[in-house]
């Protein structure tokens, strides 16, 4: 059996109902596995930073003498803050990463499986994000300044 | 001591900003939202606003015009520290009344010499 794909513009495609289905199974899949990806990224990142924050507390012990060795870790420690933001920008991608999919697959599955008389459809409006990945940037190198 | 008010919704983003903040010497009020932090700025005294743009709530842009608003916040320097790095997003902070547009990650001490420029 196939289904036609509707396009709002364009012309129709026609393809079997079951590679619809199991592109739909594997949008979700990936939805999914994206959800574990910011999980594990979220806990490294929180043990990341409490390992940080401690490490920080031994070297400015007062107590602790100082030595041009503990300047020096103090100031890698100081330049590791850029590389720490990774979780912030990671996350604001999977997250716009995962409504795309998001939309991608409730879309499919709107357009494949005819909806009963009284179930209403996804609202597509509120799935699809409404604006371009905020995230831009491909490296961890400090962003732009600029001063009004 | 001066004060700044630290806003984003990432903990994560919050404990770095803090750090680098304190470890230059200044007090830090934290808020997780733009709603939070329009809260937390007119019970606080504060000196200067570090923003994220994208927050639950209401965003950077929206609690920048918002203070703007208040007397209070008429000269107060409102930094917003964002991902976006569109000109189209540049020139609406500019319009709601920020001083300044960092994209994210900041580098710390060229954090620190903004805020030292344009902190009155």
């Amino acid at each position: 059996m196939t289904v036609a794909l509707k396009s709002q513009k364009g012309p129709y495609v026609q393809v079997p109902l079951m590679l619809a289905a199991e592109l739909q199974d594997s949008l979700m899949v990936v939805m999914h596995d994206l959800h574990r990806l910011e999980a594990l990224v979220s806990h490294a990142s929180d043990n990341l930073l409490e390992r940080f924050c401690e490490a920080n507390e031994l070297i400015t012990d007062t107590l602790v003498s100082d030595t041009p060795e503990l300047a020096k870790a103090r100031n890698a420690l100081r330049a590791a803050v850029t590389e720490l933001q990774f979780q912030d920008m990671a996350s604001q991608l999977i997250w716009h990463t995962t409504k795309v999919l998001q939309s991608c697959a409730f879309q499919l599955g709107a357009e494949v499986m005819a909806l009963e008389e009284d179930e209403e459809g996804a609202p597509m409006n509120d799935l699809a994000p409404d604006r371009p990945n905020p995230v831009t940037q491909s490296e961890m190198d400090a962003g732009s300044v600029d001063l009004f | 001591m001066q004060s700044i008010l630290a806003v984003d919704d990432s903990p994560s983003m919050r404990k770095m900003v803090s750090f680098t903040l304190t470890g230059a010497g200044y007090h830090v009020v934290e808020a997780v939202d733009g709603q939070d932090a329009y809260e937390k700025a007119m019970n606080y005294p504060i000196d200067l606003v570090l923003a994220d743009q994208n927050m639950p709530r209401l965003d950077g842009i929206g609690l920048t015009r918002k203070l703007r608003e208040h007397p209070k916040f008429k000269v107060i320097p409102i930094l917003i520290l964002t991902t976006e790095s569109s000109d189209q997003m540049k020139q609406a902070g500019r319009a709601a009344g920020a001083t300044g547009w960092l994209v994210k990650p900041f580098n710390p001490s060229r954090l620190i010499e903004v805020i030292k420029k344009v902190m009155p």
